[in-house]
């Protein structure tokens, strides 16, 4: 077996380096600094520095961060020695003081600071608990003789397209994204994993790409098509980089899947949960009475752009400034809720200036965080220590939303449910416009019908009249359903002060005029005031803005939602202290993909759902698990387990329950009694819904910020204070006992065993087939038949003998009961039906 | 076949994550949040028994912490800081010097007068510590308690004030201490959450208070603290459904455990193994939290010392449950009193409040006095701030929100007993000796556990971020024992 080096460092110790092909010079390492250090002590020296290029962002700026920037930082007022480690400029430029010289080590001031006997000079100081390993000095060392490159940010570059790599094994895949992925694979002597069997990639597409899972049927289509026993339907782009005349019949059939999942409405609801998180989308206010806020049409816009994939430039547009759009429509002024999202306190006491300078900086590190992937919440209250922001820009960059109006709930935003947050306007959504057109067409016709027969002598208009006045009645009822929202509303910009220290009681800090950080040209507007038109389109612009960067933190969203993690496993922090890109140039080619496809949010999504790297197998071999535990060099697909809202929209597909309208106000599943008792100003009860609304998705369940569903809480959905980019992923008792025992999933059990029971044949093995068929795809084997037979028998034996208890658990939920069915049997199977719910493997996409 | 590349790899990361969360070694936030990461990776025990390696730092003095939070913000000037110039200048406007420019809540652009204090003082215990007779059984126990008067917050308003006093930052989205403590230490109860948490009833208008309090912010969610109810299900989901014996649950989760394992052997997932343990805690908890509400086995003298009755969901009752929690390995247990937000008439709210809480709050001390347990529980007692000195008349004669000055005591693991420390001015306005800041509270918390703030942090945002945030704070040396 070849032996793989390391590291560059020890090699110098080392008499005789081995010459190894320089593709292996830093395999694995990219992805973890930290990591690659703590190696650096252990690894055997094998390979000869001359012929290995220090990485300067790889290898020098953890160092320079983790031991000098504290002091020597981008800070100028805390600065030590009038020198900054995290800039080139500063430590390169200084002719007279020769900090670093390039080419030249020993002439350097810092290498001397660093290798020096003498305490009073050594740096970093003693007293500061920092020292440099020998071996860091030594990387430093070989930094500056070849040369003390010093790039700029990875992230704060431009993206570029760069060459497609060439690969050994090209017969794998022709597409650019496999290339990058198999590339690194083959430096690492790795191998991709095999493909993934067809039903478990039908499984993984469905949940990726519209949070639910594939019906037996949907499964048998695609396995019938790809084997080519279905007539095929025209596939609507064949853009995905491959001339779609040229592939097999399971590429076409695969292609059709994934554009027809695309086109799905559910695919916006997909999307939005994940968009809901990073805006902080919530039914309440957040802060001490937790108070209703009118906001749901909001949700409806987030999940109708994405269905109808506005261009993702336009989709910041609306949302930041939709309101200052010429004209600016119905949709534009809902999606400028986006700005009002942010948690209001209406208690008693609060002081308006200061909470006007929470509500600021709220919004400051939200923005930050959504587009920018950049941790400027940091600069309320002093520069950024690490990236290039400073104070100046976070006041700056607040000023731009001096014009939301937004005080006037400290007057009238009372204890009401809800509150009031105005401005708010009542707003009919897209759908629900589109619903009254649909409407008013069937009115019409109808009326034009009834005309025509007024006219024919005898004839019966008894049945069209009645027709005509539902239709009447629905469309009355659809025109006055617009919902009030919370909206953006432009008024005279209040005055924006740099406040010393975040200290809002101090008024002794610069004015400042909107403007965008100083770090990074592009907005050069000089004749007028800048506007929050302005800054969005500076986001996503980009040759005069930020767009590169957008699009690099966007890409990298989208890789994590198909792949399970991102290029850059941090997905809110681009900035130094955070993690490099584990494929630099990949992120690259995706991000001038996704700009030059005009922000095509689905052409990225079809893009990477086609490469052959998302259809890999997620089996996890042993010596995979040893060599990459964080699987980031992607020899395998992820597998892990659904989002609350999937955990709970797969179980109730699963039992037929579900209910699939779409938009509208916030849903109230069962939940647990009294859980509200917390809350005051005012007192809640909660009511759960007793209607459809019960069934419907778990994007539409009501929001409380401060005590959220407890089962989705259990399954880590993020209460939506702040922007969260990547949930956790916990594995509770508490989330056992909520899909064991919460009356959704009871219920959810209990109407899936009347399917199993009306639907899935006579025998026990047939239930047990039709039951598995459709809450994991696949028939049971021996051993899980065996299991499952067990417990029903020893179940139906139970409630035979307590017909009182048979009664009790069928009667779980308002779900109608069927009326034909055994109650004994209907028990003995809800109970097989929960097991089959609580199973791994129900809840994991893999 | 593994290479002896992959093995020192393997080592080494070992050795990487064995330094996580303490100071160099912090490990990065997205491998905390890995999706897909085997729990073997993690490097820690999946039921969070096992706590961080290298923790703790020290020796503790205390295994655990009973947190006793009296919402609202009590009036530090009616239970342990007696002000006497204050009840001299007693209608008369407050002295704009001490106000001018501050952070103040409902009085604003009100007249601001002096509001001497509305009860007696006397001293009490072996060193004569200064205690009002709103608590007359806080009086017993002078000797046992390390009365704090110097204590300074941040935020005015209750909500993110106690999100300061929780988590040591106004920002939503951080760890409670309780979670910071079982992430550190781990959970050393087999069959209950590390981090408890509950509410009683009675007192004033209560004020809300967020499930943000309790929440595991950045950390793993398992560390997030887990509410008790005393009415209803005592934890969610606890109970089976209707029509199910717990012999059948033991069946299901049986069922569960082996379809479970039997799908493990094809595809080798480690997360398997966490699930089938969790489903194991969950189905121990469904035993364990009804026994552990059940206090029909505690002697009528122990009610009666507490003055609990079963189930009636009250501090006092809390305060038992509080006992058997931490007799149980509970490493962080949080009492949330509400109703002691006087605005307006103090001395009969008072009266409630000190009548609900001090009687039960002795008990709990002596009790665990008479066990052994004081020796090693930490019992911290205070609201989220204090209040003014000023006068607010919301329905009576009252005090408005104050943070720059208040009263909290600590009491037992390490803390010296019978002590006061810190001391505001004469109109006990502002903290004046030995300032005490929140950071130093919970650097004085963690030290008594044995953690060394200094060193016990997450990578966050780019920032090495500890319970005690990033600005200085100290150990408060002088009340340790």
């Amino acid at each position: 077996m070849m032996a793989k080096s390391r590291v560059a460092v020890s090699c110098l110790l080392f008499s005789h380096p081995m010459r190894i092909p320089a593709r292996n010079v830093f395999p694995m390492r990219h992805w973890c600094i930290l990591f690659a250090l703590a190696l650096v002590a252990a690894t055997p020296p094998l390979a000869n520095a001359d012929t290995q290029q220090v990485d300067f962002e790889r290898d020098i700026r953890p160092i320079l961060f983790a031991n000098c920037v504290g002091c020597h930082g981008s800070d100028q007022d805390e600065r030590e020695g009038e020198l900054s480690l995290d800039r080139a400029d500063d430590a390169l430029s200084d002719a007279d003081r020769r900090i670093i010289v390039p080419g030249k080590p020993d002439e350097s001031d810092l290498m001397v600071r660093i290798t020096t006997d003498d305490e009073d000079e050594l740096m970093p100081p003693p007293d500061s608990k920092k020292k440099l390993s020998a071996e860091e000095i030594e990387l430093l060392r070989i930094w500056i003789k070849q040369g003390a490159t010093w790039p700029e940010h990875w992230a704060y570059r431009p993206p570029e397209r760069h060459p497609v790599p060439i690969v050994e094994d090209s017969e794998w895949s022709p597409r650019w994204i496999d290339r990058f992925i198999l590339a690194r694979l083959e430096n690492e002597g790795l191998r991709p994993s095999p493909d993934t069997d067809p039903v478990t990639l039908v499984r993984r597409l469905h949940f990726d790409l519209i949070g639910l899972p594939p019906t037996p049927e949907q499964i048998d289509h695609f396995i019938a098509d790809a084997a080519g026993r279905v007539s095929n339907e025209p596939s609507t782009t064949g853009d995905a980089g491959n001339p779609v005349a040229d592939l097999p019949q399971f590429e076409r059939a695969y292609e059709r899947l994934v554009d027809r999942l695309l086109a799905s409405k559910h695919y916006g609801e997909r999307m939005a949960i994940y968009w809901l998180d990073l805006v902080r989308y919530a039914d309440t206010v957040g802060y001490h009475g937790d108070q209703d806020q009118s906001i749901s049409p909001y949700r409806d816009y987030v999940i109708e752009s994405f269905n109808d994939n506005i261009s993702f430039d336009r989709f910041t547009r609306e949302q930041l400034a939709g309101d200052l759009l010429p004209g600016s429509s119905n949709d534009q002024r809902i999606a400028t809720g986006y700005n009002r999202l942010l948690q209001t306190s209406h208690e008693g006491g609060v002081q308006a200036k200061e909470y006007l300078a929470i509500y600021a900086a709220d919004r400051l590190r939200n923005l930050s965080s959504v587009w920018m992937a950049a941790s400027l919440g940091c600069c309320q209250c002093h520069n950024h220590k690490y990236d290039p922001f400073t104070m100046k820009d976070f006041y700056s960059l607040i000023a731009f939303f001096a014009d939301v109006d937004e005080d006037r709930h400290f007057s009238n935003g009372g204890n009401s449910l809800p509150t009031r947050r105005d401005p708010e306007a009542k707003l009919l959504t897209k759908t629900e416009r589109a619903r009254i057109a649909q409407l008013e067409a069937q009115v019409a016709e109808t009326e034009k019908e009834l005309l025509r027969l007024k006219k024919e002598p005898g004839a019966d208009t008894a049945e069209l009249k009645k027709k005509f006045d539902r239709w009447s009645h629905l469309l009355k009822e659809a025109r006055s359903g617009a919902r009030l929202t919370m909206i953006t509303k432009a008024i005279q910009p209040r005055q924006i002060r740099v406040l010393p220290r975040g200290n809002w009681l101090d008024d002794s800090g610069p004015i400042v005029q909107p403007a965008v950080p100083e770090f990074f040209a592009g907005l050069d507007i000089t004749d007028r005031q800048p506007t929050r038109l302005d800054l969005a389109n500076w986001l996503t612009d980009q040759s005069n803005g930020i767009g590169g960067l957008t699009a690099r933190v966007f890409v990298n969203r989208f890789w994590y939602l198909l792949l399970g993690n991102g290029i850059v496993p941090m997905l809110d922090d681009f900035g130094k202290q955070g993690e490099l890109p584990t494929h630099r140039e990949l992120l690259d080619n995706l991000a001038v993909e996704f700009i030059e496809s005009r922000w095509d949010v689905k052409h990225m999504m079809k893009l990477i759902a086609m490469s052959r790297t998302y259809r890999q197998s997620s089996l996890e071999p042993a010596s995979l698990h040893l060599r990459d535990p964080y699987n980031r060099l992607v020899a395998r697909q992820s597998r892990f387990r659904f989002p609350a809202e999937t955990v709970r929209d797969n179980a109730l597909v699963i039992s037929g329950l579900l209910v699939t309208e779409q938009g509208g106000t916030s849903v109230r599943p069962y939940q647990p009694a009294g859980y509200y008792r917390h809350l005051n100003f005012p007192k809640r009860t909660y009511q759960h819904d007793v209607d459809q609304r019960q069934w419907r998705r778990g994007v539409y369940v009501h929001w409380q910020r401060q005590f959220l569903h407890p089962m989705l809480k259990a399954f880590d959905a993020p209460t939506r204070e702040e922007c969260v980019a990547r949930r956790p992923q916990s594995n509770t008792p508490l989330a056992a006992l909520a899909l064991l025992n919460d009356p959704s999933f009871v219920e959810a059990a209990r109407v899936f065993a009347e399917r199993i029971l009306c639907d899935g044949g006579e025998s026990t093995d047939a239930r047990l087939a039709f039951a598995f068929r459709h809450a994991v795809s696949r028939v049971p084997d021996a051993r899980e038949n065996d299991l499952l037979s067990k417990l029903l028998a020893s179940s139906r034996k139970r409630y035979e003998s307590d017909t009182k208890a048979a009664g009790e658990l069928i009667s779980t939920g308002q779900a109608p009961r069927a009326e034909n069915v055994d109650p004994i049997e209907l028990a003995a199977w809800t109970t097989v039906a929960r097991a089959i719910l609580n199973m791994n493997q129900t809840i994991t996409r893999n | 076949m593994l290479t002896p590349d992959d093995l020192s790899r393997h080592v080494n990361r070992r050795t990487f994550l064995s330094g996580m969360g303490v100071g160099l070694g912090s490990v990065a936030l997205s491998s905390l949040l890995a999706r897909d990461l085997p729990a073997a990776a993690s490097g820690e025990d999946t039921t969070a028994k096992i706590g961080l390696p290298g923790l703790p730092h020290f020796a503790p003095k205390a295994k655990r912490v009973i947190f006793l939070c009296m919402a609202g913000g009590p009036s530090h000037l009616e239970t342990f800081d007696y002000k006497p110039a204050l009840a001299k200048s007693d209608g008369k406007p407050m002295p704009a010097s001490f106000t001018k420019g501050q952070p103040i809540a409902q009085l604003q652009g009100k007249e601001l007068k002096c509001l001497g204090p509305m009860t007696k003082f006397k001293k009490y215990g072996a060193n004569g510590q200064e205690i009002s007779d709103f608590l007359p059984w806080h009086a017993k126990m002078a000797d046992d308690i390390c009365i704090i008067r110097s204590m300074v917050t941040d935020q005015i308003n209750h909500d993110p004030a106690h999100t300061f006093m929780n988590t040591g930052s106004a920002t939503s989205g951080r760890p409670s201490m309780g979670s910071w403590i079982n992430y550190g230490l781990g959970n050393e109860s087999e069959d209950l959450p590390g981090f408890v948490v509950m509410t009683s009833v009675g007192g004033r208008n209560p004020q809300p208070i967020a499930s943000r309090q309790w929440s595991a912010g950045f950390l793993p969610s398992r560390f997030q603290g887990v509410e008790f109810n005393s009415s209803g299900d005592p934890v969610h989901y606890v109970r089976n459904p209707r029509g199910v014996s717990r012999e059948q649950q033991r069946e299901l989760v049986d069922t569960i455990k082996q379809l479970n394992r039997h799908r493990n052997e094809s595809v080798g997932n480690s997360e398997i193994d966490t699930r089938i343990a969790s489903y194991e805690m969950a189905f121990r908890m469904q035993a364990s939290v009804p026994e552990l509400m059940d206090v029909s086995n505690e002697p009528a003298k122990v009610m009666e010392m507490y003055g609990a009755k079963p189930g009636d969901g009250s501090y006092a009752s809390n305060c038992l449950l509080a006992r058997r929690l931490a007799e149980r390995d509970v490493r962080f247990i949080h009492l949330y009193h509400r109703g002691w937000d006087h605005h307006g008439g103090l001395v009969q709210y008072m009266n409630t409040c000190c009548g609900l809480t001090d009687k039960p709050t002795w008990a709990l001390i002596t009790d665990l006095k008479q066990r052994g347990m004081l020796d090693d529980t930490l019992v911290i007692w205070g609201g989220e701030f204090g209040r003014t000195p000023m006068f607010q008349g919301k329905g009576g004669a009252g005090r408005d929100h104050h943070i720059k000055g208040f009263s909290m005591w600590m009491a037992g693991g390490g803390i010296k007993g019978g002590m006061t420390f810190g001391a505001t001015d004469d109109f006990g306005y502002n903290a004046a000796e030995d300032v005490v800041n929140i950071r130093d509270l919970h650097a004085t918390m963690l030290h008594l556990l044995g953690i060394d703030y200094s060193k016990f942090n997450v990578k966050f945002l780019g920032l090495d971020l500890g319970l005690t945030g990033v600005l200085p704070c100290r150990v408060l040396e002088s009340i340790l024992a």
